[in-house]
């Protein structure tokens, strides 16, 4: 990326929108990839599913510039000096969420699992609130650059969030072990179940690390 | 000016070395240490204002001193600026705080002493007023402002990166008025008891006339700005010792302690302030005691949890610095002035005209 040119605060104004742009990025791809998710349910892997998987990956891809890029600009124009290493754990965690929204598109064209119709209603439940996890985790990040009190209260929705997604897995899981399916199958399942979980895991994970860098932030 | 007059002036210029090496550090060694400003730039701001504050307006603060004892001889001025600077350079080798104005405060007694002239006891009692209010003020400033700025910071919720690009504006800001403020309070420290005894003629320096004792306070502000230079040590540790502070706290005592040393040495602010009634002595106070009271008022304005950061026994040592210094600059004060006088041959006291 080219060296930001002009005056201190053009270049302070480009790295806001940047870091905006970064956390717009990770909204869009768990949006885009409950979509999928819910769309395969419905009709299995479809072309309307197939184009939220591009955009996931184009997500991806734009997630990995952005943050090297706002890395670069904090080390090389010695910004934030007290909370840089916080800024860019942060922004990693996130990336590395969209990693794992990406995998488990990928794994979820790739495997192909058939999701019986009994199992439609509570795989959404639990799609639902990993996906909230990760968009309250969206929301703690941005308020962690203008208003570190309020990151701080996102903090409990992320733990609620994420405590439902867990529990509503642990209903499919015993709904996919019920039911007369092959081992195989059930496995299969259930590591698409557990992909899903740990989505909303890294989410609160992200979240907690959160809370620390927005006690320190307070004044 | 004959070298003569340069070999007697020689301590006062140390003293001003010193006073750079380890007071600069006063007014950016937070924004250093904290990464906000490069140590180049502060040595910049620093040595440019210094030398400004000093040549401006550092008559105020001298004259005040002055006041104390006037060293009629330039061997008696040379004897005890070098008291003054053994001393803080004693007991920074110790290890304990020191302030470089009781030091000289502490020396020019034993010149009173040793002369036999009387103590002005309301000067006296007027310099040591100022040691308590210093560190006091530096409190009450920095209480005031941080619970200011945390408040405007809440209500403008400003972004990080716009917040990190205002305090370093504020940092070089606060740093220029600090810098300026150390050279108009400070410069008597170093020159300020030359002034009697040096006699300097006015000069022009370009469109600009220098009154004798500008010129003296010209000189100790470049030895001031040259000890500027090897302070980055220093800057890179004040304040640490007694408490942790984050860039804002940093700015916050950094610009309360700019305002003690300013109230100290403006005669304008002092006519003003003379106008509703409030009488301020220009007299040289302590930078570091400055700090030193700024960053308590700080951890005041956090309340318990920053009352529990501050290392106490950092302020125990700093209260018994206040009688040690100037004890012990009187002692080597006084004994200096017989080797001079007796050893050397050389005059400490002009006789009296009769």
């Amino acid at each position: 990326m080219a060296e930001i040119k002009g005056s201190p605060l053009r270049r302070t104004r480009f790295l806001q929108a940047q870091i905006d742009e970064f956390l717009d990025v990770v909204s869009q791809a768990v949006l885009a990839y409950e979509a999928g998710v819910a769309d395969y349910l419905q009709h299995g892997w479809s072309d309307a599913v197939e184009e939220k998987s591009v955009q996931i990956r184009e997500c991806e891809n734009r997630g990995d510039r952005l943050r090297s890029d706002i890395g670069t600009a904090l080390y090389t124009e010695m910004l934030l000096p007290d909370t840089v290493g916080d800024v860019l754990s942060l922004l990693g965690a996130l990336d590395h969420l969209l990693d794992v929204i990406k995998t488990n598109i990928i794994m979820l064209r790739v495997e192909r699992p058939a999701f019986g119709p009994g199992l439609h209603g509570g795989t959404r439940e639990m799609l639902r609130a990993a996906c909230e996890t990760v968009e309250q985790t969206v929301l703690a990040s941005r308020s962690y650059f203008r208003d570190p009190a309020t990151a701080r209260d996102h903090h409990h929705k992320i733990h609620f969030y994420e405590d439902e997604a867990e529990h509503a897995g642990l209903r499919v899981m015993e709904a996919i072990y019920a039911a007369d399916l092959p081992l195989a199958e059930k496995r299969q399942l259930r590591e698409q179940i557990m992909r899903i979980d740990r989505l909303a895991d890294l989410a609160d994970d992200a979240g907690d690390a959160l809370a620390i860098y927005a006690v320190k932030r307070t004044i | 000016m004959d070298v003569a007059f340069l070999v007697f002036l020689s301590s006062g210029l140390f003293l001003g070395w010193s006073l750079g090496a380890n007071d600069a550090a006063n007014v950016l060694g937070t924004a250093v240490g904290s990464r906000m400003v490069r140590f180049p730039t502060a040595v910049i701001i620093c040595a440019v204002f210094v030398l400004l504050g000093a040549v401006v307006s550092g008559g105020g603060a001298s004259a005040g001193l002055g006041e104390l004892g006037a060293i009629s001889a330039l061997g008696g001025a040379f004897t005890v600026a070098l008291a003054a600077a053994l001393t803080v350079y004693g007991m920074t080798v110790a290890g304990l705080p020191v302030s470089t104005t009781q030091a000289i405060v502490g020396a020019i007694l034993g010149w009173n002493l040793f002369s036999g002239t009387a103590t002005d006891l309301s000067a006296l009692t007027k310099i040591m007023v100022t040691w308590v209010a210093s560190p006091v003020l530096g409190a009450v400033f920095a209480w005031m402002l941080y619970r200011l700025v945390r408040v405007t910071i809440h209500l403008a919720k400003p972004h990080l990166l716009t917040l990190d690009q205002l305090l370093r504006a504020g940092f070089i800001a606060a740093g220029i008025v600090g810098a300026y403020s150390l050279g108009a309070n400070n410069i008597a420290n170093v020159v300020g008891v030359f002034v009697p005894a040096a006699h300097l003629g006015t000069t022009t320096l370009g469109p600009l006339l220098l009154s004798g004792e500008q010129r003296l306070f010209a000189m100790g502000g470049m030895a001031i700005a040259v000890g500027t230079l090897f302070s980055r040590s220093v800057m890179m540790t004040v304040g640490r010792s007694l408490m942790t502070l984050n860039p804002v706290g940093g700015l916050v005592v950094v610009v309360a302690q700019s305002m003690v040393l300013f109230l100290f040495s403006s005669a304008s602010l002092q006519t003003l302030l003379h106008g509703v009634g409030v009488h301020v002595p220009l007299v040289p106070v302590s930078s570091s005691q400055a700090v030193v009271g700024a960053v308590v008022g700080v951890a005041l304005a956090r309340g318990l949890k920053g009352l529990r950061q501050i290392q106490w026994t950092v302020l125990r040592n700093i209260a018994v610095g206040w009688v040690l210094t100037p004890t012990i600059a009187a002692f080597i004060s006084y004994v200096a002035l017989y080797v001079v006088q007796n050893v050397f041959e050389q005059q400490v006291v002009a006789a009296v005209a009769r």
